[in-house]
């Protein structure tokens, strides 16, 4: 990168009203273009690694999504019709909206269980234990907690299943048998799942509060929870955004749970897009139209990360973290 | 009237005691200053008294209430931190109303007494500003600004112009002093800097190691020390204090030192006798010392150490049967290193103490 530096230094005694000597100089431009080059020659053996890992695969994706795909024989080029055939997917349509109810539900309860659990837990006297404790379900499988979940969830000998039964608040068949509950059943193992994530990255944030800012609001007046929204909550919010990427993208890629719990089903209930995208590619060997819809998921989930790590990095946000830094 | 009331206050954290059995009383309108060395336990009052540190026990009564298990904001207090505090995604204006916001104060009310504090304070055309634009001086000004706009019972300040540089702290300690005598609310201010203290104050309260070690005006903790950590820790250069054993011969009380025998005057040789002590330290401030070229009686012989120019004085370190004593003479004065001179005390303004418990005597 070329830094060209102009640098001032100018010095105002704040006592008086006259300016202080002031010197301006600039250092003399150095040639950087041959270091650089020597720089760009040390990162090959690396940009070539990653070309051939990432960007073949996704070159090959874009392929895969102009062509029929023949497994075992040629391809044959059909332009853009596996995309103009998402359009009228009914079933893709769905795929959608689904996701970005499931992708929302999980992300909001995630959030609000995780700071909520993070502020319980701060200079909690047993922190410690606490903490590692609230950490063991992200440490799962998420194959095998969807499996744990769906026993437990089991209408004839799930544990959960019958503690809900016992209250009233269940019927005969488990939530995932249920058209209108399947989706909450798969969003709670992931908020289940996934939520220490947001606690720990929560955590760290509060960590950080600067205590003094703290204090002198308590002195102005506020209680406990105004403390929180008007000084905690600010100094955590660049960490969560980064809690948020993270989740978001992992809800649009991660299906692992869902495919063990309920494959998409009943019906199409639990059926979000990337689940679709897996019966599409992997069940039907529709490996064209696959590809293209996965090339959608893809540039949409890119799209809005750029936009979530533009808020993030928007001035404001960025001397909110430079403050923490005093 | 009594504005503020500490009894028998301790605090401990853990196995360490920070304030030892702390007793203070400060009436309404007053300026007191709480002066020690760092870690003698000032923050740690000042905390207990805004409600932000648990007191381990004693009661802190402001006015006749009794505030040990209110909140902070139940207290009506407010308070300068020493590094500010300020918030830093908020402008200068929402920093300096922040306390009036909270008490949900009608906005306009709000703007105009910010707009009030902050022309008193010379930085009303700061207020849109945020704190990383500002200086040194002015956070500090701003801080200051979140607390005088509000009328709370008594301020409370801990260091506010600790970081700021020698001229800067100057001027603040003169506008803080007018500022204070202006609102009229009673003050509690901490500091570690004699001279702030001295200047500012309408009774000092010392501590060391967590304990009171007197409460008194100004004038009394300089000219009257109750021992001799007091009297070595006010006062800039500091006082001389000379170890001497004490000897009556006749009818003259002599203080003996391994480099020089003085006679006491009246004053001094009659509390020295009546004490019983044997072994005595000698305090003379500077000032009280003179410098000559040419012996006299009673005058102790030495040789200059070294000189340094104060500005207006001149402090010259004169050692004499291995102590220093230093005299603050004439910024003329002619006395080079290495030069043999005499000094002697101005016994009107001397103090004795106790060698073993450090307590006056005299
Ligand atoms: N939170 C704390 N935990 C443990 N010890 C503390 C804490 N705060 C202060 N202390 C100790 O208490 C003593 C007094 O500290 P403090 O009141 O901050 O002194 P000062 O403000 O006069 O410098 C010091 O010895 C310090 O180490
Ligand atoms: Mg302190």
């Amino acid at each position: 990168m070329l830094i060209e530096a102009k640098t001032s230094f100018v010095t105002v005694d704040e006592d008086h009203d006259y300016a202080a000597r002031t010197i301006d100089y600039e250092p003399e431009n150095r040639n950087t273009a041959p270091r650089r080059r020597f720089h760009l020659y040390l990162m090959l053996p690396a940009i070539i690694t990653l070309a051939a890992i990432t960007i073949y695969p996704f070159f090959w994706l874009i392929y895969m999504s102009l062509h029929k795909i023949v497994i075992g024989g040629a391809d044959r080029w059909v332009g853009l019709k596996n995309y103009a055939g998402l359009l009228t997917d009914e079933k893709n349509i769905q795929g959608w909206l689904m996701l970005a109810k499931y992708s929302g539900l999980c992300l909001s309860f995630e959030i609000l269980v995780g700071v909520l659990l993070a502020v319980i837990l701060n200079n909690s006297r047993f922190e410690k234990v606490l903490v590692t404790l609230v950490l063991m379900p992200m440490m799962m499988s998420p194959v095998v907690a969807g499996l744990l979940w769906y026993y437990l969830y089991n209408g004839t000998f799930g544990w959960y299943h019958w503690l809900f039964q016992s209250l009233g608040l269940l019927g005969e068949t488990s939530i995932l048998a249920d058209y209108g509950s399947a989706l909450w059943g798969v969003v709670i193992v992931d908020i289940w799942q996934w939520t220490p994530l947001i606690t720990l990255i929560a955590l760290a944030g509060l960590k950080r509060v600067p205590r003094d800012q703290v204090e002198a609001h308590m002195v102005d007046g506020a209680g406990p929870i105004r403390n929180f929204f008007a000084i905690s909550l600010p100094n955590i919010y660049p960490f969560l955004l980064i809690g948020i990427l993270l989740r978001f993208m992992d809800n649009f890629r991660f299906i692992d749970h869902i495919l063990a719990m309920t494959g998409g089903g009943p019906g199409n209930s639990t059926r979000i897009l990337p689940v679709y995208l897996f019966d599409v590619s992997f069940q039907f060997f529709k490996l064209g139209r696959g590809a293209a819809i996965a090339f959608t998921l893809l540039a949409v989930t890119i799209i809005l990360g750029m936009i979530l790590v533009r808020v993030f990095e928007n001035p404001a946000q960025k001397k909110a973290l430079a403050n923490q830094k005093d | 009237m009594v504005a503020l009331k500490i009894e028998n206050v301790w605090k401990y954290y853990g196995d360490t005691v920070a304030v030892r059995d702390l007793n203070l009383e400060c009436d309404d309108g007053e300026f007191v200053c709480m002066l020690g060395p760092s870690g003698c336990g000032k923050s740690s009052t000042m905390r207990m008294l805004a409600g932000l540190e648990h007191i381990s026990s004693g009661d802190i009564l402001l006015g006749d209430r009794r505030i040990n298990d209110l909140a902070p904001k139940d207290r009506d207090i407010a308070m300068v931190f020493e590094n500010y505090a300020l918030y830093p995604h908020k402008t200068v204006a929402e920093n300096i109303g922040n306390p009036l916001r909270l008490a949900k104060v009608a906005k306009h009310e709000i703007r105009k007494r910010v707009q009030e504090a902050a022309d008193l304070l010379e930085i009303g055309h700061l207020l849109d500003r945020k704190p990383m634009e500002l200086s040194g001086g002015q956070k500090q000004r701003v801080a200051i600004g979140r607390v005088i706009v509000r009328q709370p019972q008594i301020y409370l300040f801990d260091e506010p112009i600790a970081h700021l540089d020698a001229k800067l702290r100057a001027r603040m300690r003169s506008e803080l002093k007018h500022l204070q005598q202006h609102l009229g609310v009673t003050t509690v201010y901490v500091t570690h800097d004699q001279l702030e203290a001295l200047s500012m104050a309408d009774r000092i309260a010392v501590m060391h190691e967590g304990v009171l070690q007197q409460f008194g005006t100004p004038a009394e903790i300089y000219s009257n020390p109750v021992n001799a950590w007091v009297a070595g820790f006010v006062g800039e250069p500091a006082m001389n204090l000379i170890a001497c054993s004490c000897a009556q011969e006749g009818n003259a009380v002599n203080l003996m030192h391994d480099g020089f025998k003085i006679t006491l005057d009246d004053r001094l040789a009659k509390a020295a006798l009546s004490s019983g002590e044997r072994d005595l330290r000698l305090g003379v401030r500077p000032e009280n010392v003179r410098l000559t070229a040419d012996p006299d009686d009673g005058m102790i012989a030495g040789t200059v150490f070294s000189r340094q120019l104060l500005g207006s004085d001149m402090l010259v370190d004169v050692l004499s049967g291995g102590d220093h004593i230093r005299v603050r003479t004439d910024p003329k004065s002619p006395f080079e290193a290495d030069e043999k001179c005499y000094v002697s005390f101005d016994f009107d303004h001397a103090h004795l103490f106790s060698a073993e418990t450090g307590i006056s005597i005299v």
